[in-house]
C-alpha cells in the first residue's frame, strides 16, 4: 500500500517553505524526494546588474542566519580580485564576527533540536543565552542580524576598549552555560535516546555523497576549510576540528557543542591578541579580467563562491553553492529506513538553511500510491509521541 | 453583548500563524526569538500554532516567490474569518533587494490583503510586537 | 603537498586530456580538458588523487560557449577543472557514475542554462517553479526580464 504524504510548504516546525514528498509504508520511509525552489529568488541573475559594493548588501540577504558568511566570502573573493588585502586589525575584527556567528547559530540549532525532540525548556535556555550574543554582535556592529560590517577593503567599525572588555567578559558566561547544557546532555537519558541512532549516515556515504560541515563531521570525515584551506586568520590561530563518530543526530549535537567551545577559545585569541592600525584600505572601483574561487567555512558547512569579472563595476558571473544543498542528497540517503516520526529530527539535524538552498519534500507511501495530505503539525505530535513512550537506551552514552 | 465577549476574547488571545514566503530567515528569526523569555510575546495572550485553521492573525515574511503564491491563497482561505495578515519585513511590504528578479511577485499585499506591516530588514522583535500589539487595538 | 607538487602530479596523470594546467593563486589550481574527457580525467583524479569530493558545478555563458567549472577539493588544494561547450550543440556527459553527489548541480545547469546533460539519473527541474515557461534559461546572458506592472494597494491606480 503506497502511501503518499506531502509535507509542507508551509508548516509550524521549520521556519522555511520546503515540500516534502515520501513514499512510507506503514510507519518507514521507503524513499524521499525533496522539491526545491519555494525560496529560488533569483539572486544571480540580480547579482549581474548591481556594483561590487551594492553585492555585498545582495549577498548578505541570501541568508539571515549565516549572513555574515556569505558576505564575508564574497569580499574575500573580490578583494583577491582587486589585488588588495585587507589590513590585519580589520580581518582580526571580521573573523571575530564571523566566529560570534557561528556560535550564535549553533545556539540556534540547540534550541530547534531540543523543540524538535520534544524538551522546551531547553528550547528556551539555549535561545536565552543566545540573546547574550545577539547584544555583543550589536555592540559591535549595530544590527542583531545582517551586521554589514564588511566592505571591500576591510571592515567598517572598529572595536574600542569597552566593547573588547564586554566581549571577554560574556565568554565566562558563555563557557559556563555551554558546561551546564553538556551535562544536562549527558545525564539526560531520555534526551540522549531520542537522538542515538536516528539519521544515519555512514562515513563511506558522506564521503561519496559530498556532504559539508557537522553532518560530514559527525560520521567521522574531518573536513573543515578552516584547516583545508586556511583563509586570512586561520593560519595563526590555533583551533582544532572537531569529529564524532556515531553518524547520527546525536553525534551531530556532539560536534557542535565541541564546535561551540573552539569557537570560544578562538575569539579570546583575536580579543587578546588584536593588532593596532587601520581597519580598512580603500578599493578601486572596477576589477581587472579575472577569476576567483572563494571558499569559507559556514556554521552549516562549506560555503563557496565563484567570481567572474570582466573589467567593468559589475560581476561578470557570480555562482553561489550554500552549504545546505550539499547536504541534500545526504538527507535523502539519512530518511531511507527511518520512520515518519523520525522526519523532523533528522531534516532539523543538517541545520537547514533553505534560504540558502531552496527546498521542499513530500511523503509517498510505498505500496498504494495514494497520496495524504499529512500536516506537519501532526507529524510534530506523531514524533513527540514517539518522544514520550521511547525506551531509554541505557547504554547510549554522551560521547563527549 | 455576547459582540463585546467575542471581541475581548479575541483581544486577548490572538493566535498567530507564521508563514514564510521565500524569505531569507532572518525576520522569522526574529519572529521566534521574539517568543524566548526575553521578549515574550506570549505575555499578551499569543501563542504560535501550527495548523491555519485555528489562527487568527497571520504573520508572513518573505518576497513572494512564484513558486508559492498558489499555496499562500490556499492557506490564506483555509484561515477562518475574521482573519488579520500582518507583513513583518521590508521583502514582504515591497520585496526589499529582490525587487525586478525574475521569480519574485513583490511583497505579500499583491497576493493577500494585508492589515498591518512591520518594516525593518530584518524587524527588531520589539518591532514585530508593537505592530501586534497595535494590530489588536484596532480590533 | 605543495601546489606546484600538485600540478606536476596532475600533468603525468592526466597526459594529453590536460590542455592547461594553471596555478594563478596559493592552492588553486585550474586545469582544461576537453568535453569529451571529462569522466575520465574526474575518474583519474578521483582515484589516484583523491579529489573525491566534488564542491559545486558553475556554469559561465561566454560569447560562443558555455564554459562549466567542476570544482574539486581536498586537504590541501582546490582543483577546478574546466570544460568549453559550443552554445550551439549544448550537451555533456554526466559524472553522477563517478561522483554520486553531483546529481543536484546538473539538474540546475540543465534548468539556469539549457544544457542538456546526458545520462543524467533524474532529469527533472530543480529550482525553477511548476508554471515557468519552458525554453526560458534564466541565467544566459540573452534572457531578460520584464518586470510587470505591479498594483499597490491603496495607492495611486
Amino acid at each position: 500500500m503506497k502511501v503518499t504524504i506531502p509535507i509542507g510548504p508551509q508548516h509550524p516546525a521549520l521556519k522555511e517553505p520546503i515540500s516534502l514528498r515520501m513514499t512510507v509504508d506503514g510507519e518507514v520511509i521507503k524513499d524521499a524526494d525533496l522539491r526545491l525552489g519555494y525560496n529560488h529568488r533569483g539572486l544571480e541573475k540580480l547579482a549581474e546588474e548591481k556594483t561590487w559594493i551594492q553585492n555585498i548588501y545582495l549577498t548578505e540577504r541570501i541568508c539571515g542566519i549565516c549572513s555574515h558568511s556569505h558576505a564575508t566570502c564574497f569580499v574575500q573573493g573580490v578583494e583577491k580580485l582587486m589585488e588588495i588585502e585587507a589590513p590585519r586589525r580589520g580581518q582580526y575584527i571580521r573573523y571575530l564576527v564571523s566566529e560570534l556567528e557561528r556560535v550564535h547559530s549553533h545556539l540556534l540549532w540547540l534550541g530547534v533540536a531540543g523543540h524538535e525532540a520534544g524538551f522546551d525548556s531547553f528550547f528556551m535556555y539555549t535561545w536565552r543565552d543566545r540573546e547574550i550574543v545577539m547584544d555583543l554582535l550589536e555592540i559591535v556592529s549595530g544590527n542583531r542580524v545582517h551586521y554589514a560590517i564588511n566592505t571591500l577593503g576591510g571592515v567598517r567599525r572598529d572595536v574600542d576598549e569597552a566593547q573588547r572588555a564586554k566581549i571577554l567578559g560574556s565568554l565566562d558566561t558563555l563557557r559556563k552555560r555551554t558546561e551546564y547544557y553538556l551535562m544536562i546532555g549527558a545525564n539526560e537519558p531520555s534526551f540522549v535516546g531520542r537522538l542515538s541512532r536516528v539519521g544515519y549516515l555512514s562515513k563511506e556515504d558522506a564521503v561519496a555523497l559530498c556532504a559539508v560541515g557537522p553532518t560530514a563531521r559527525a560520521s567521522g570525515v574531518a573536513r573543515d576549510v578552516r584547516k583545508d584551506d586556511p583563509y586570512a586568520v586561520y593560519g595563526e590561530v590555533p583551533f582544532e576540528v572537531c569529529t564524532a563518530d556515531s553518524c547520527d543526530v546525536l553525534g551531530r549535537t556532539v560536534v557542535r557543542v565541541k564546535e561551540l567551545l573552539q569557537s570560544y577559545n578562538i575569539i579570546e585569541f583575536l580579543m587578546k591578541n588584536l593588532p593596532e592600525g587601520p581597519i580598512a584600505v580603500k578599493a578601486p572601483r572596477k576589477a581587472k579580467p579575472n577569476e576567483v574561487v572563494s571558499r569559507y567555512e559556514a556554521p552549516r558547512g562549506e560555503n563557496i563562491h565563484y567570481i567572474k569579472s570582466n573589467g567593468t563595476d559589475k560581476p561578470e558571473r557570480l555562482k553561489v553553492r550554500a552549504p545546505t544543498l550539499a547536504n541534500y542528497a545526504a538527507t535523502v540517503k539519512m530518511l531511507k529506513n527511518g520512520f515518519i516520526a523520525d522526519i523532523p529530527l533528522i531534516f532539523a539535524a543538517i541545520d537547514p538553511c533553505i534560504c540558502c538552498a531552496e527546498r521542499t519534500v513530500e511523503v509517498v507511501d510505498a505500496r498504494s500510491g495514494e497520496e495524504r495530505t499529512l500536516r506537519f503539525s501532526e507529524l510534530r505530535r506523531i514524533a513527540r509521541g514517539r518522544f514520550e513512550k521511547v525506551s531509554q537506551k541505557r547504554n547510549a552514552a554522551w560521547p563527549f | 453583548m455576547l459582540n463585546r465577549l467575542v471581541r475581548w476574547s479575541r483581544i486577548k488571545s490572538p493566535w498567530i500563524l507564521h508563514l514564510n514566503s521565500g524569505a531569507c530567515n532572518a525576520c522569522d528569526i526574529e519572529i521566534v526569538a521574539a517568543l524566548t523569555p526575553r521578549f515574550d510575546l506570549e505575555r499578551f495572550g499569543v501563542l504560535l500554532k501550527a495548523t491555519p485553521r485555528h489562527a487568527d492573525v497571520i504573520i508572513c515574511t518573505g518576497p513572494v516567490t512564484r513558486q508559492i503564491k498558489d499555496r499562500i491563497l490556499r492557506i490564506y482561505e483555509q484561515v477562518p474569518d475574521p482573519k488579520f495578515v500582518v507583513a513583518v519585513g521590508a521583502c514582504a511590504m515591497s520585496g526589499c533587494v529582490y525587487r525586478g528578479a525574475y521569480n519574485i511577485l513583490g511583497g505579500i499585499d499583491q497576493v493577500i490583503p494585508v492589515d498591518a506591516y512591520v518594516p525593518g530588514c530584518p524587524s527588531r522583535p520589539d518591532a514585530i510586537m508593537d505592530g501586534v500589539v497595535k494590530l489588536l487595538g484596532k480590533l | 603537498m605543495t601546489d606546484s607538487e600538485i600540478v606536476e602530479k596532475a600533468k603525468t596523470l592526466l597526459g594529453g586530456k590536460a590542455l592547461e594546467v594553471a596555478n594563478p593563486s596559493l592552492r588553486r589550481i585550474f586545469i582544461t580538458v576537453a568535453p569529451g574527457d571529462l569522466a575520465a580525467a574526474v575518474t583519474a583524479l578521483r582515484d589516484h588523487m583523491g579529489f573525491l569530493y566534488l564542491a559545486t558545478i558553475s556554469g559561465v555563458d561566454d560569447k560562443d560557449d558555455y564554459e562549466l567549472l567542476y570544482h574539486f577539493g581536498n586537504e590541501h588544494v582546490c582543483l577546478n577543472v574546466r570544460t568549453r561547450i559550443p552554445k550551439a550543440a549544448p550537451r555533456i556527459a554526466s559524472i553522477t557514475p563517478v561522483i554520486p553527489g553531483a546529481i543536484l548541480y546538473e539538474r540546475e545547469l540543465q534548468d539556469m542554462f539549457g544544457i542538456i546533460v546526458e545520462n543524467i539519473p533524474d532529469p527533472r527541474p530543480l529550482v525553477l517553479p511548476d508554471d515557468w515557461p519552458a525554453e526560458n534559461f534564466p541565467l544566459r546572458k540573452d534572457w531578460k526580464f520584464e518586470r510587470p506592472e505591479e498594483k499597490i494597494p491603496g495607492g495611486k491606480p
